[in-house]
């Protein structure tokens, strides 16, 4: 997220799109405060959940128009001129000039330009900014030019009136207009909104564009890098972030260094020239990669070998490796063993049934979790005969947070150290003892080979500490920190960094091998201190009426900053936008960086931006660093377009009322065989219900922390589908009876919970009914507790996915429901 | 007695999380129940012996300022009454008062008599039948006891359950039930916090949105032992009707003789 | 919502036979102090007859604690404004008591005798106390029914008892209103309208005033009488914790 989560309190208004009282309950205890201190807040959500019942205002959508609904705010915005002009102006790419060739699919009815139908792919070449003779971006700092990417953004919006967001949405249109101007309103030099969002919003085959949707609002309102506003991004469980900044993901290098391709990037060379951005931070990307290589492969890892680059696996394609992918090659046959830990794919994934069916199709799987999980007893799932199953199931018990030191990344940045309480009981590690370990083990294997590949992997360092099988967590961290290599000298030859010591900032990261780092924008969370190591993630300095960002409490990323972009909470002379809405500003009169030097930005915060950079210096004034060209993107182009465009999710009970693109041009869609993905058609009579699968409070992700503990799973008496008193009445349904919830790739048996919580939608002047049936309940369970086993609810989800990242659509498909269990 | 502790429970702030239920049950020991079905979230539908912290989840069409649905949210517990019905109905002296103003069951003494149970204006009290003994909210008695708040206040995330000082915590309270008047919740009121009202206050009093009946509260909740009086005298006077027949037929028969 | 205290059979008897034992000896006390010579074998019946019964009533009420080895922890304190510590109390106080005048009623010494009507005189109390003060037990209570105003008492020996009895649940019924709807029209409606009001009340009342000469019928209308009285018990304590 750009923000922190304390800082919500300063919020004036806060548009929560997710459940945050319920997923994000001691997060959501700073937008209690910021309502205590008189903000509104708005929940925009299909249900009325916890998150409602503390809003003033709950807005129900159906599930899977969130970009016609932000499309409508930034329509609004725009039409009622709401929008912070000088910020647009100044920190977003607003003003520049597109390619006249570049068509929206105002024109092209629900395309961009540069469609293949046959291929469903986007030839982007058009989608690009007018540049000028030194290859600059030309602008209009009027945006009256009608190729502004203001003026584009304008049009493309200007369909999503609120008459079509009642049609499309079911959000009548006064009470769209009143959220509208509520939220919107609260914009400018005195006023912040704030925009939560989680899974509501990626688990779409728009996902990546519902996000940009928020995000292209909130720099309208001018709502990034500023107190009380921010782009929230609510990770899914503790250490979400952390996974993603050390990238267990199929796709990227720890710290957002793309994985390389095998295609596009046969050698460092190619990898770096192709994937250096001209402008912006990550021209440092060398840097950063260099030091990876050096942290991986350590002094194997040379100048002349690339630092061994070669020895990194290659993705064959884009979606190759994904979740979904994976699963589908399983089942295939393609994929011969499978290795999971801590993750229940049998319950959690899309698709559960294919999940499993795919799991039967392997010779091994490994799981290593702290439950035995229905993952690792998928071959006793009902109406499955083990007898049938050749796969060979090993299962390892796994040590939780509490009995190993370790860090968690919280959905703020924050890294926080843990200290283990107790050890773990008999044979039962944690992961970083069960990976190294298994790295020394398979390193014996190949102790012998000749082979260029296996290099990397036997020059690699998995011992931390005095015992190889038992790292030390502190030195792991201090290899992700990253340190010198040799030692380090200034210009004056005083010694900067001797060899091995942990380095302060990535600000100091070479390519040339000298210095490493695990994760580059982890560095500087263990420096040295008076020779000795602090781990600054280990801080617990609350906050106070002098740091009300906690500066002290653990460490941010990147740098301890606890806003991003925070930049642009200064006009453009660096002075704050109002006294009320002051972070960083520039003080002319502070000790610059020379000592013949003056000026420097000081606040409330560490600067995310170079400290010493005046604001009339060139690049001064543009503070969002991380892109090439410094500013917000309006216009940023994703493999679904440059701007969100509203379609209907691959299911959906009605046709795209916008355009003629009833679904994303570009989806993923997987084929597998034997009928193991039947998709529903539009409006079909068999599924005419839209359903939303979501997580409670009580449980954790597929129940494996929950479904096991009898003080969480007795809080809920069983699975269960949250239905209207409308659809129940149709249906003859009576609360707490037992229904069946269908979809065209299963079935699941719940308990009807018939709730005032749940209402129908208007859709283009039809009544559609939505339900909604969490995802927690699996047949393992309490052996007392018989409401803590359940049916899986994912067996009822497809093999869909967005185009950019593959996320799955578990938010928005179709179902039906039967009285009794059929 | 020192200074009186008390819990504010702040139903506007409460967002139901259930992690004051679940650390009361963490910390207490208290041990697996099977819950029932409530037609809603809210499990269980009672105080029982192994829960003694409750949230209520109470749906309530046009009950918020706007006219839209109110999902009432409310962490409930043993009120520590001033005047406590179960403290008073013991005959053991198994519930007795603490220093702190809180109201505590001691298990090696209760005998399981029940008294206390039916005693409770709010049905707080249960009987545990393994035990044999009657089981309450302690105020987390063995924390507050070294210096720490109880477990449902420390767990909870938005400061809902407050725990403090019952002096501040009242006027504290006060201030917010004025501020969410201001905000439109018309119906905002403090339960039990007058230590002149009912009870003589609650040592553990709430913030209401809406009026106490909706929350399965009583509206003016009083001592069982108000009875006691009255009870007693028409007793004695029905006592003495029976008496005065029982000892009439007995004078009649004497005086009739042989033939009577 | 308050909560019903989950007293079962035990305490329906407890309370039944309570009300006997206080009955006997409340009778037996009145006929040897005020009763003629012939009266002495109804007093003396009445003493014996409350002794075991009182022990009886002390051994159920201690198998009903959740604890029962823990039964003297009643008698670690004394309320006086706590029915449940003076009902402890009582049975124990009143037990002596029928202890000593059953022991007295066996001795023919006039002195013996004297004492015996003395402390008969001292034992009603306690007798009427351990009759009676089940119903304020009751009453004093949380649950909405039992804690409705002017909740009556449990009455037992004759006719005028029976009349009280029949007004106090007149009265009862009237007070109660809607709150006696479980007594009245729910679960317990027959026991209550013909068990208690019919058998118990209405039925020996017509037979006691129809002849009280036939002995069979006087002994049929005493043990409807009985029977009343504890289908009395039995349907106001099961009907409040319904």
């Amino acid at each position: 997220m750009t923000t922190n989560l304390i800082d919500m309190q300063n919020s004036d208004v806060i548009m929560a799109t997710s459940n945050m009282a319920e997923n994000h309950p001691v997060g959501f205890q700073w937008v209690m405060k910021a309502k205590e201190r008189g903000a509104k807040l708005i929940h925009v959500d299909p249900r009325y959940t916890r998150t409602s019942a503390a809003a003033d205002i709950h807005l129900p959508l159906r599930s899977g128009t969130n970009i016609a609904f932000f499309g409508g705010l930034i329509n609004y915005a725009i039409a009622k001129n709401l929008y912070f002009r000088d910020y647009v102006v100044h920190y977003t790419n607003a003003s520049f000039l597109i390619d006249p060739a570049f068509k929206t699919p105002t024109d092209l009815d629900g395309l961009f330009t540069g469609y293949d139908p046959a291929k469903k792919v986007y030839d982007r070449s058009s989608w690009k900014y007018q540049v000028d003779g030194e290859g600059n971006p030309r602008r209009d700092n009027t945006l009256k030019d009608p190729q502004t990417v203001f003026q584009l953004l304008k049009r493309h919006y200007s369909r999503y009136t609120p008459d079509m967001i009642e049609k499309v949405c079911g959000i009548p249109k006064a009470k769209f207009e009143e959220v509208a101007q509520l939220y919107c309103s609260n914009s400018g030099p005195e006023k912040t909104g704030a925009i939560t969002y989680a899974l509501n919003l990626t688990q779409h085959t728009n996902g990546v564009e519902n996000i940009r949707s928020l995000c292209m609002l909130q720099l309208l309102l001018g709502n990034v890098g500023r107190p009380g506003g921010g782009v929230v991004a609510l990770r899914g469980h503790a250490n979400v972030q952390g996974a993603t900044d050390l990238e267990l993901l199929y796709h990227e290098l720890p710290g957002y260094l793309p994985m390389p391709l095998r295609d596009q990037h046969p050698d460092l060379k190619t990898y770096l020239e192709r994937e250096t951005p001209k402008g912006g931070f990550w021209v440092n990307r060398p840097k950063f990669m260099v030091s990876l290589l050096k942290a991986f492969y350590g002094d194997a890892a040379t100048k002349d070998n690339d630092f061994g680059y070669q020895w990194l696996p290659k993705r064959a394609s884009a979606d190759a490796y994904s979740h979904q992918h994976m699963f589908v090659d399983m089942y295939e046959g393609k994929i011969k063993g499978f290795l999971a830990d801590g993750q229940n794919p049998a319950v959690g994934g899309p698709n559960a049934k294919l999940t499993r069916a795919a799991m039967a199709k392997l010779d091994w799987l490994l799981v290593v979790d702290i439950f035995l999980t229905e993952t690792a007893e998928f071959w006793k799932a009902p109406g499955i005969n083990a007898q049938d199953i050749k796969t060979e199931v090993f299962f390892l018990p796994a040590a939780p947070a509490a009995e190993k030191d370790g860090s968690l990344t919280n959905t703020m940045r924050l890294i926080q150290w843990h200290d283990k309480a107790v050890t773990p009981p008999g044979d039962v590690h944690s992961d970083a003892d069960f990976f190294c370990s298994l790295a020394h083990r398979l390193q014996k294997l190949y102790a012998g080979s000749k082979k260029d590949r296996d290099k990397g992997f036997l020059a690699a360092n998995f011992t931390y500490g005095a015992k190889p099988d038992e790292p030390e967590m502190v030195e792991v961290l201090k290899e992700i920190n990253g340190v010198a290599t040799e030692d380090i000298t200034d210009k004056d030859g005083k010694l900067v960094y001797r060899k091995g010591q942990p380095l302060n900032s990535f600000a100091h990261l070479t390519d040339d091998g000298k210095t490493t780092s695990g994760c580059w924008i982890y560095t500087g969370v263990t420096v040295e201190v008076d020779g000795k190591l602090v781990n600054k993630a280990a801080g617990r300095k609350p906050a106070d009426d002098k740091d009300y960002l906690a500066h002290g409490w653990g460490f941010a990323w990147p740098a301890n900053r606890r806003i991003l972009y925070n930049r642009a909470a200064a006009d453009l002379r660096g002075k704050p936008w109002s006294e009320k809405k002051k972070l960083i500003w520039w003080d002319a009169n502070a000790p610059g960086q020379k000592p013949e030097d003056k000026g420097k930005w000081v606040g409330l915060d560490v600067p995310d931006f170079n400290a010493f950079l005046a604001p009339d210096a060139k690049n001064g004034d543009k503070p969002f660093i991380m892109r090439t060209d410094l500013v917000g993107g309006f216009f940023g182009p994703l493999n679904d377009g440059p701007f969100p465009e509203h379609y209907e999710p691959v299911e959906s009970p009605t046709k795209n009322l916008l355009s003629k693109t009833q679904i994303n041009p570009v989806v993923k869609i997987w084929k597998v065989p034997d009928q193991k993905n039947e998709l529903a058609p539009v409006g079909s009579p068999d599924y005419p219900y839209v359903i939303t699968t979501y997580r409670l409070t009580e449980h954790h992700l597929s129940g494996v922390m929950s479904r096991y503990l009898p003080m969480l799973a007795e809080l809920h008496h069983s699975h269960f589908a949250e239905i209207s008193h409308e659809l129940a009445r149709e249906l003859g349904i009576e609360n707490g009876e037992k229904i069946t919830v269908l979809s065209p790739r299963g079935k699941v048996h719940v308990t009807a919970m018939v709730t005032h919580r749940i209402k129908p939608f208007t859709i283009n002047g039809k009544t559609v009914h939505q339900i909604g049936v969490p995802w927690h309940w699996g047949w393992k369970g309490v052996d007392e507790l018989p409401g803590s086993r359940g049916d899986i609810t994912n067996d009822l989800s497809a093999t869909v996915g967005d185009p950019n990242v593959y996320i799955q659509e578990t938010k928005a498909f179709v179902c039906n429901v039967k009285k009794g269990v059929v | 007695m020192v200074r009186t502790l008390a819990m504010f429970t702040d139903t506007s702030l409460c967002i139901g999380c259930r992690a004051c239920q679940v650390a009361c049950k963490q910390w207490n020991e208290l041990g697996l129940e099977v819950p029932e079905w409530t037609g809603g979230y809210q499990n269980h539908a009672h105080f029982t012996d192994k829960t003694y912290r409750l949230v209520r989840f109470i749906e309530e069409p046009g009950g918020k300022p706007n006219g839209d649905l109110a999902w009432l949210l409310m962490s409930d517990v043993c009120k520590h009454c001033a005047e406590a019905g179960c403290l008073d109905a013991c005959p053991t002296g198994a519930i007795y008062r603490t220093e702190y103003g809180t109201v505590n069951i001691n298990q090696d003494v209760c005998n399981g008599c029940r008294y206390c149970v039916s005693s409770c204006p709010f049905g707080v009290v249960s009987f545990n039948e393994s035990t044999g003994t009657a089981k309450k909210c302690t105020f987390c008695n063995d924390r507050i006891h070294n210096g720490l708040g109880p477990a449902c206040a420390k767990a909870c995330p938005t400061e809902s359950i407050q725990f403090g000082f019952r002096d501040e915590l009242v006027g504290k309270a006060a201030k917010r039930v004025e501020k969410l008047k201001a905000m439109g919740f018309k119906d905002a009121q403090l339960y039990g916090a007058d230590a002149k009202g009912f009870l003589g206050g609650l040592n553990a009093f709430f913030l209401l949105l809406a009026k106490p009946s909706t929350y399965d509260l009583p509206d003016n909740p009083r001592l069982p032992q108000r009875n006691v009086m009255v009870d007693s005298l028409l007793s004695i006077g029905s006592a003495l009707v029976v008496g005065l027949g029982v000892l009439l037929s007995f004078r009649e028969r004497g005086k009739g003789g042989p033939h009577a | 919502m308050p909560k019903p205290p989950h007293w079962e059979l035990m305490i329906v008897w407890y309370f039944f036979l309570g009300g006997i034992a206080g009955g006997a000896y409340f009778t037996a006390a009145i006929a040897d102090n005020f009763g003629g010579a012939r009266d002495r074998g109804v007093a003396r019946a009445g003493y014996l007859l409350s002794l075991p019964l009182v022990a009886v009533c002390g051994l159920l009420l201690i198998a009903d604690l959740g604890v029962p080895t823990r039964f003297l922890n009643m008698m670690r304190t004394l309320k006086v404004w706590d029915p449940m510590s003076i009902g402890a109390w009582i049975v124990g106080v009143f037990g002596l008591f029928t202890f000593v005048s059953s022991a007295l009623s066996l001795s023919s010494s006039p002195s013996h005798a004297a004492l015996r009507r003395k402390i008969g005189l001292v034992g009603i109390f306690f007798g009427f106390f351990l009759a009676s003060y089940t119903g304020v037990l009751l009453s004093n209570s949380a649950m909405p029914f039992s804690a409705g105003e002017g909740w009556g008492k449990l009455k037992h020996a004759d006719r005028y008892s029976m009349l009280v009895e029949l007004l106090l649940l007149a009265a009862l019924i009237a007070a109660l209103g809607a709150a006696a709807r479980p007594l009245v029209s729910g679960h317990f409606a027959t026991l209550f309208w013909g068990g208690l009001i019919g058998l118990g009340l209405l039925l020996p009342l017509a037979l006691d005033l129809l002849g009280t000469r036939a002995r069979a019928l006087g002994a049929l209308a005493a043990a409807l009488v009985l029977i009343g009285g504890f289908v009395l018990r039995y349907v106001v304590l099961m009907s409040v914790q319904a």
